[in-house]
């Protein structure tokens, strides 16, 4: 920084004013803009907006295998509706949801305001530690093992503490639970949350601290209102991602059993396995609609505004709680 | 640092406790989170019979490398032939080749964007790119998931069979990205999230900065290239780590758009050898093809011991990744005033 701060000194007069602009100059200029525009608008169009655009037109069509495509209005839809295995799908991503949020969103947070209390060096070998990275993919094969109902690390714990054999995946009750545990352990998003409390000045701290603030409450009227955008986005972000879960059932039950586990997505890439694609794209629509349609409540229920003092009963019964 | 313990009074007993017990916290934490790696590299070393007997050994009795050998022997062994075609690391070296390529490719066209958006672009116009750019990201994969296979299939078009040119018989020309390494890589090049990364982390150097240099005569991609991108270090390190992470690990998307043995990437073999492994749920084949496959990869002597082996190998690229961007990790981080 202390580079960046000198050349800004240096260059103070000529602070906001822009280099003589002669015709041929700001032409130059326009042209390089768009020479470095021009890459990520062509992909992002094509890749992006295209896409988006042609799922809604598809979504109304009779697109299947091959040949010729006509329009049929809601037909898709109607026929997406009326499949009962549709709402099984629905409620599979929802609880799952539900469940993986309610699980594992909170400890990330904590983990990274307890992180921050510890001396610098130990600060450095802990976060090395907490947020070392397991593939997904590979963290799916080592649970499935685990799970085994045979001869898996869980069913041993389970019988030597005395309980009867359980089934775990094998449960059409249980599975979405043993398929959200997990991601108890991965700790990933923490590092997001580690580096916008580095962002939030100690003098702050320090003068609740003279105010005579404690442990709890500085975490709840410093820590967390600071961290609240970075909170709110984070939460977005699950709920958009835990709402298309494919990639663990789909390696660790397969959608088992009978369907207990059968994601939305898992359904949409199994009708895409059918090349019935007005159907796969009005069923990913249905599910564009729900996330949608929580991502807008989530923003309606929850205040934006970072520097907006919390609720008085709730700061109040912290604080008695929290004060040495 | 944080204080959320006074300063004062560091020595009392009670905050000496109170900081103890933030640790063992933190501590047990850790140990959780490293529970799974100690178990996936412990259960590879095991020998085959260990790994399927009751009960489980947290330590393994032998220590071999039987299960390592074989999976990187996979090709030359006639019955796992049958299950899957190629060496393993053939498969390494797809999703390799796909994760550099979409990495190298993505970051200098994100970072460019970014840049001209935040520096080269104000008022309205910056408005409106910066909408154009970061409007695909809330969208949900899934929605695009049918028009990009699609689009993969019958390149210009999102339609299962490419429209007849009107007036004569014969179809528009098409290309078939699918089952190809682009297929995968073009879609992964512009990430709306990095492009959001990038953004913010431009939007932090001064303007007077890149005016200055500009007086100085400097072209706006020798700027970009001796002024910003020193400055931006960590945000790159951010992004490369991410990216690489997500193009690496990604599953669905390649599961759909790779198909033939030669092209398929490590997750999706992986799936489809671990599909054969263990009995599925009652959605898959029936009781007997189940147990088909099953000898037949007992017979090869591959079993979960091998199955960690790839585990491993599928994490190990991430685990470098991180341990090269660390440092910058923290630094790196700059998201402001996302609405």
């Amino acid at each position: 920084m202390t580079t960046d701060t000198a050349v800004a000194d240096a260059t103070a007069a000529e602070d906001g004013a822009q280099p003589p602009a002669t015709p041929s100059r700001s032409r130059r200029r326009r042209r390089q803009l768009w020479i470095f525009l021009a890459p990520a608008v062509l992909l992002n169009l094509v890749w992006g907006w295209y896409p988006l655009a042609t799922s809604f037109v598809l979504s109304f069509t009779d697109a299947r295998l091959r040949g010729d495509v006509t329009f049929t209005g809601f037909e898709s839809y109607e026929r997406m509706i009326n499949d009962p295995l549709v709402a099984q799908a629905f409620r599979v991503s929802i609880i799952f949801a539900v469940l993986s949020i309610v699980l594992t969103f909170v400890v990330p947070i904590l983990v990274a305001i307890l992180l921050m209390e510890m001396p610098r060096r130990t600060m450095r070998w802990m976060m090395l530690l907490w947020f070392l990275p397991l593939s997904s993919v590979g963290t799916a094969i080592l649970w499935r093992y685990v799970y085994n109902t045979d001869y898996g690390l869980l069913q041993s714990i389970a019988t030597g503490l005395g309980f009867d054999r359980q089934p775990f995946l094998n449960s059409s009750d249980q599975v979405l639970f043993w398929l959200v545990i997990p991601g108890l352990v991965l700790y990933g998003p923490g590092l997001i949350y580690l580096a916008t409390l580095q962002s939030v000045p100690t003098s702050y701290y320090e003068a609740a601290e003279i105010e005579g603030a404690g442990f709890w409450r500085k975490i709840w009227t410093i820590s967390l209102p600071r961290m609240r955008p970075v909170i709110l986005m984070m939460l977005m972000f699950a709920v958009i991602g835990n709402l298309q879960q494919f990639e663990w059932p789909m390696l660790m039950t397969d959608g088992g059993p009978g369907g207990a586990s059968r994601t939305a997505v898992m359904y949409v890439y199994d009708i895409l396995n059918q090349l019935r694609y007005a159907d796969a794209t009005a069923l990913s629509i249905l599910l564009f609609a729900l996330i949608m349609l929580v991502v807008a409540v989530m923003r309606f229920a929850i205040r934006e505004d970072p520097d907006a003092p919390p609720r008085r009963s709730l700061r109040e019964l912290v604080t008695r709680k929290g004060d040495h | 640092m944080a204080a959320l313990l006074p300063k004062v009074g560091m020595r009392q007993p009670k905050l000496r406790l109170s900081r103890a017990a933030i640790a063992a916290f933190l501590g047990l934490g850790v140990l959780l989170h490293l529970l799974p790696f100690y178990y996936i590299v412990s259960t590879s070393l095991k020998p085959g019979a260990e790994v399927v007997s009751t009960p489980p050994t947290f330590i393994p009795s032998a220590i071999t490398l039987d299960a390592w050998k074989l999976v990187l022997q996979i090709g030359d062994n006639a019955e796992i032939v049958q299950l899957v075609q190629e060496p393993f690391w053939v498969y390494f070296v797809n999703s390799a080749f796909i994760t550099l390529l979409a990495v190298g490719l993505g970051l200098p066209v994100t970072a460019l964007a970014a840049y001209a958006n935040s520096k080269l672009q104000s008022g309205r116009s910056a408005r409106l790119s910066f909408l154009f750019f970061i409007g695909t990201m809330m969208v949900p994969f899934v929605v695009t998931l049918v028009p990009m296979y699609l689009l993969t299939l019958n390149f210009p078009f999102t339609l299962p069979d490419a429209p007849t040119i009107p007036g004569t018989d014969s179809e528009f020309p098409t290309l078939r990205l699918w089952d190809t390494p682009w297929a995968v890589i073009l879609p992964a090049i512009f990430v709306p999230f990095n492009f959001l990364l990038f953004k913010g982390f431009f939007d932090t150097i001064p303007d007077s900065v890149i005016n200055a240099a500009r007086v100085d005569g400097g072209s706006e991609l020798n700027i970009f290239r001796r002024i910003v991108m020193p400055m931006a270090v960590p945000v790159f390190a951010v992004t490369a780590y991410m990216s690489f992470g997500s193009v690496w690990d990604n599953f669905l998307w390649q599961l759909v758009t790779l198909q033939s043995p030669d092209k398929v990437t490590m997750s999706v073999a992986t799936y489809q050898l671990i599909d054969r492994l263990s009995t599925k749920g009652t959605t898959g084949g029936g009781a007997a093809a189940q147990a088909e496959g099953m000898s037949d990869l007992l017979n090869s002597g591959l079993t979960w011991n091998g199955m960690m082996v790839l585990a491993i190998l599928q994490s190990i690229p991430i685990f470098i990744a991180f341990l090269v961007c660390r440092e910058y990790l923290l630094r790196g981080i700059k998201i402001r005033g996302l609405k």
